[in-house]
């Protein structure tokens, strides 16, 4: 399961609808949730987590992308199959999976040790666990 | 205005097991209990009744209906009761049911126009539907305007859309007569539109007690769509994995990662959960 410790930061509200803002090491990350249950407050430490379908690539990125979440990381593997290509990332500490078609990495000319922008949107990220 | 505290010990199929609940629940409260078969749910519905004895005290406003001392007889405590099985006079109509316990014509003729039974009110209940019989026994056992109803598992033997039918009578009911009202059951969606408030029993103890969606909804962290299922398959296709979950009576598929699919088991028991955001509905 792909897992980020981040702090948060801010929660900002309207009914039961809320964007909590998070940020782990220098990476500025955004959740969007609808009812938190009360451990999840300002100043907490979560545990984040989020499919590997859901983790998008961005290459020398150029121009303005909605996504909420775009975290600098390393490629340090690469398994590509018939259709599907699962990529292996290192973001600090934490290694994420994003799984894109194998099309897309030919396209991009992906390969390891490649420095690439994983694209996550605020919607797709989400609180596994509250740690503290 | 209703405070329970008691304690009994029960035989059950995995041996003894205690009883021993206290509650406070408030006038007008619409309160579902829930929690599996042999948690004490109908014990404790019986013990409110007067139909079987524990030990502690059941205060009603501030009559003693059980203390270490006395207990008052079922046919003293205002309540009214409705089993699963509809427990009618089988040689009375319908209304002559409802004036046997308390002789009111014009609250009788009320309560048979709420349920729609005004013209079935001279049939016997032999010539009566499921529902239809449910609905006399709700009726009769609101004629002594109880101070509590006791309902266990009232709409459990009916269809779907008969059981929507009468949950809705029952919400009506509850709006004109603010009849503090306890109800067994086990449908979420049930439960979800009837009760203000859900006791979850298990073993005898109250585990879990709250608004319907606090206790209802199913949440992982920030996950709010969630389901337990049983792992039936997961096979490799290209790099992904797709594992095969049964939850209740449907099968589903779900795409995982090989480093997701590592750490399960075929047999293994599941939660399936995504964020509101993404699930669509038709």
């Amino acid at each position: 399961m792909n897992t980020i410790i981040a702090h948060i930061n801010d929660i900002q509200s309207v009914e039961n609808l809320n964007i909590v803002s998070l940020t782990c090491k220098d990476t500025k990350l955004k959740m969007m949730s609808l009812e938190l249950n009360d451990t999840i407050q300002k100043n907490t430490k979560v545990m984040l987590t989020c499919k590997p379908t859901a983790i998008a690539i961005g290459k020398k990125i150029q121009g303005a992308l909605s996504y909420s979440n775009q975290l600098h990381v390393k490629i340090i593997s690469l398994e590509i199959g018939v259709l599907l290509c699962a990529l292996k990332l290192q973001f600090g500490e934490f290694v994420l999976e994003s799984i894109i078609t194998s099309d897309s990495q030919k396209r991009m000319q992906l390969q390891i040790d490649d420095e690439v922008t994983a694209l996550i949107k605020s919607s797709d990220l989400s609180i596994a666990r509250v740690l503290s | 205005m209703i405070d329970i505290h008691i304690k009994k010990e029960l035989y059950g199929a995995n041996g003894t097991m205690n009883l021993d609940v206290n509650l406070h629940i408030k006038e007008g409260e619409f309160i579902a209990l829930s929690g599996k078969s042999g948690s004490g749910k109908t014990t404790l519905l019986r013990i409110l009744a007067g139909l079987e004895d524990a030990k502690g005290t059941i205060q009603v406003d501030n009559k003693l209906w059980l203390n270490n001392k006395k207990t008052i007889p079922v046919q003293k405590r205002e309540i009214g009761f409705v089993f699963q099985d509809y427990a009618l006079f089988e040689n009375m109509t319908v209304e002559k049911n409802l004036l046997f316990v308390n002789n009111d014509k014009k609250l009788a003729q009320h309560l048979l126009e709420l349920t729609e039974l005004d013209s079935l009110k001279n049939r016997y209940p032999n010539r009566l539907s499921g529902g239809q019989k449910q609905r006399v026994s709700i009726c009769r056992a609101l004629m002594k305007k109880p101070k509590i109803l006791l309902l266990d598992e009232p709409l459990s033997a009916l269809d779907p859309t008969m059981r929507t039918k009468l949950q809705n009578e029952l919400l009506s009911l509850h709006k004109e007569f603010h009849t503090t009202t306890i109800m067994v059951s086990h449908d979420p969606s049930e439960i979800y539109r009837l009760a203000n408030r859900v006791i979850v029993l298990q073993n005898g103890e109250v585990i879990n007690d709250g608004s319907p969606k606090d206790v209802l909804l199913k949440t992982q962290g920030s996950q709010k769509f969630s389901f337990e299922g049983e792992l039936l398959d997961i096979k490799k296709i290209d790099v992904i994995y797709v594992a095969i979950v049964a939850i209740g009576q449907q099968l589903v598929e779900v795409v995982v990662s090989s480093a997701e699919a590592k750490n399960l088991q075929l047999g293994d028991k599941v939660n399936l959960s995504t964020k509101a955001f993404t699930p669509l509905i038709s």
